[in-house]
């Protein structure tokens, strides 16, 4: 006997391979569907006594839990009740990073919409492997090659961390996103920072220290502890008292100071 | 930002260069002592004493001798007179400078020659005075014609130089137009067809073929209409609202046999608005993005409401979900920021892309531009 896990968050998707696999594999016995990441897990987490299935097909993009978060907590689970993990079979319409981390971590993946010959060749690997007793499995850091998958998909994937391009701000009684570079400066205020802009002003959360980070650092510059300015909003700087200077702002009355600390942006460059 | 901040934090600036920086910025005395000078002073020398074989009663050789002495002379004299201290401060002009250079060299340059020659100088202005007075003469008659001639050409090298500059400046204003109305267009041909949209769009396709032909006949439809206003070379032409909102009516209709149950959604467009022009791909780049980052992330979906209305100077179209809400992450600002940016290139200040929260939840997603009919 046989069982599969199929998840994936397109019905029709679920029922063609559904379909596929038993005409291709009849010996496959029991077929559970999930819709989503979390449903994948919750199936095999709700019963205690609930063995794992032989085979899991992961659609790789799903809501709640990706299918490389799955296939990582199944095999947590394996690895934790002593049982053979479940052969993992992931499943992608186009994913050129996905894809070229699967060819070099070997694992085994299938296309959508699925070609026949293929579905057949991986099913047969799977019988193969299925026919193996437990002990020569593959070696245990299978898991190992999950987690740097893993790791390479966060990085290379097209979501690298990248500088903030919107602000996330209340202004009223609404929350408005506000693109950067509308932004002239922030600046801290007891417990918010303000976001002035080309036309208003708006309180955030987000304090001044960590705003720094996110921000594009060649476009806002922190002039003072408490402030971060636009540089494309500069009209110029003059001496002020003391070790400090006062920045002038385009279309702004008010001049923003310039700490000893931040003086140096402000030398020749 | 820089070039025009460059020039300004002159306050803040560092204490003004010290005098040795000064002096070294100076031009040294034989600035502008080029071989191009001296092969051209050489060339005048030779024309002299070719054009006075005819009037002396001296041979050729003995003539160059002399012009050379003179035109060497003034050379040089010119050449320190432009680079002088006194002149280089600006006390005295430098073509005043160089013009008494001029006379002097042609005295000068005269005794020179008497002394090159092996005559004595005694000899030289008691009984040659006649021959001293009309070399220097001479001397300064060509050396006059030849600094016109040196005056007029820097004029006019300086002229040509105001005139590059100021069309190189032209150029690059203008560049800098074109860079943007290239960038705004290239952005509109980089929102792609996504592969991934396409593929699963097929597979749903594929299998509907064997379990619903109608249905799988439907889902090709939108998939064609969707296509047909989304790939590249369709999208310059300029687009009306209704085609926009036709092909995200065939994209929603394709997302929602992909999703079942988690979508669904709402087009109100009124009738009097469906021939009204708008920039294409704005509208569907807001609905895919309410699914993409709103919708589909939420395993229980959500419903999307597309809509349009008539502002007292233009159109607002209006894409609210109930996703997720407002997320500052960088993916979901591509797409928004090409729209902001479009808009500007197109309309100016008089168009606006607005996004904020959706009550209960959701984005409520807005673009606004102005249109003549209204």
């Amino acid at each position: 006997m046989t069982t599969a896990l199929i998840a994936d968050d397109e019905p029709l998707l679920r029922a063609q391979l559904r379909a596929r696999l038993a005409a291709l594999w009849p010996e496959i016995d029991d077929i559970e569907e999930a819709s989503n990441g979390l449903e994948a897990i919750a199936v095999f987490e709700a019963e205690a006594g609930r063995a794992l299935p032989d085979v899991c097909f992961l659609d790789i993009h799903m809501p709640g839990l990706t299918g490389l978060e799955v296939a990582q907590r199944l095999r947590a689970r394996a690895r934790q009740g002593d049982v053979r993990p479940p052969q993992l079979v992931f499943v992608t319409a186009y994913d050129a990073y996905a894809i070229e981390a699967f060819e070099q971590g070997a694992i085994d993946y299938l296309l959508k919409p699925f070609e026949t010959e293929r579905l057949a060749e991986t099913i047969e690997r799977l019988r193969e492997r299925l026919a193996q007793p437990i002990a020569d499995e593959r070696s245990p850091d299978e898991t190992d090659v999950l987690a740097q998958l893993a790791d390479r998909l966060a990085r290379i994937g097209p979501q690298g961390r990248q500088p903030l391009q919107w602000i996330k701000a209340s202004i009223g009684s609404t929350v408005r996103l506000i693109p950067v570079d509308d932004v002239l400066y922030f600046h801290a205020d007891d417990k918010y920072t303000r976001v002035i802009t080309t036309d208003g002003e708006a309180l955030i959360r987000k304090p001044i220290k960590e705003l720094v980070a996110e921000l594009d650092g060649t476009r806002f510059w922190q002039i003072h502890r408490a402030t971060i300015v636009n540089t494309r909003a500069i009209a110029g700087v003059v001496r002020g008292l003391k070790d400090s200077a006062d920045l002038k702002l385009k279309n702004r009355p008010e001049t923003l100071i310039v700490s000893r600390a931040y003086l140096h942006l402000f030398r020749q460059m | 930002m820089s070039s025009r901040f460059r020039a300004r934090p002159l306050s803040v600036v560092p204490p003004p260069p010290s005098p040795t920086a000064v002096r070294s910025a100076r031009r040294p005395l034989w600035d502008g002592l080029t071989l191009e000078r001296i092969v051209w002073v050489t060339m005048i020398a030779l024309v002299a004493a070719g054009s006075m074989v005819w009037f002396f009663r001296n041979d050729f050789l003995d003539l160059l001798v002399s012009t050379l002495c003179v035109a060497y002379t003034t050379m040089l004299l010119f050449t320190l007179a432009g680079n002088l201290a006194i002149v280089q401060r600006g006390a005295i002009p430098r073509e005043a400078a160089q013009i008494l250079a001029v006379i002097a060299g042609s005295a000068l340059g005269t005794v020179v020659t008497a002394i090159v020659k092996g005559r004595s100088l005694q000899e030289l202005l008691n009984e040659r005075l006649a021959g001293f007075v009309a070399t220097s003469g001479i001397g300064i008659g060509f050396g006059c014609v030849a600094v016109a001639v040196y005056f007029y050409r820097e004029r006019d090298a300086r002229l040509r130089a105001d005139i590059a500059r100021m069309a190189a400046e032209f150029d690059a204003s203008r560049a800098r137009e074109e860079k943007q109305m290239l960038s705004a267009r290239l952005q509109l041909l980089q929102a792609q067809v996504e592969p991934h949209f396409l593929f699963n769009t097929l597979a749903n396709v594929q299998h509907l073929t064997t379990t619903d032909a109608p249905r799988a006949s439907e889902m090709l439809g939108s998939l064609i209409r969707y296509l047909r206003a989304a790939l590249p070379q369709m999208r310059e032409q300029a687009s009306t609202l209704s085609r926009e909102v036709e092909m995200v009516r065939a994209y929603l209709e394709i997302q929602r046999v992909r999703m079942g149950e988690r979508l669904q959604f709402v087009i109100d467009l009124p009738p009097d608005l469906t021939g009204r022009p708008m920039p294409p791909m704005m509208l569907i780049s807001l609905v895919e993005n309410a699914i993409k980052h709103g919708i589909d992330p939420q395993p229980a979906g959500g419903t999307i409401r597309v809509s349009a209305q008539t502002t007292t100077h233009g159109v607002r179209v209006t894409v609210a979900d109930t996703g997720r809400g407002l997320s500052e992450l960088e993916g979901m600002g591509i797409g928004l920021a090409n729209i902001r940016e479009r808009l500007a290139t197109l309309f100016g200040p008089a168009a606006r892309l607005d996004l904020h929260e959706n009550n209960p939840r959701g984005v409520v997603a807005t673009i606004e531009w102005p249109d003549a009919a209204a």
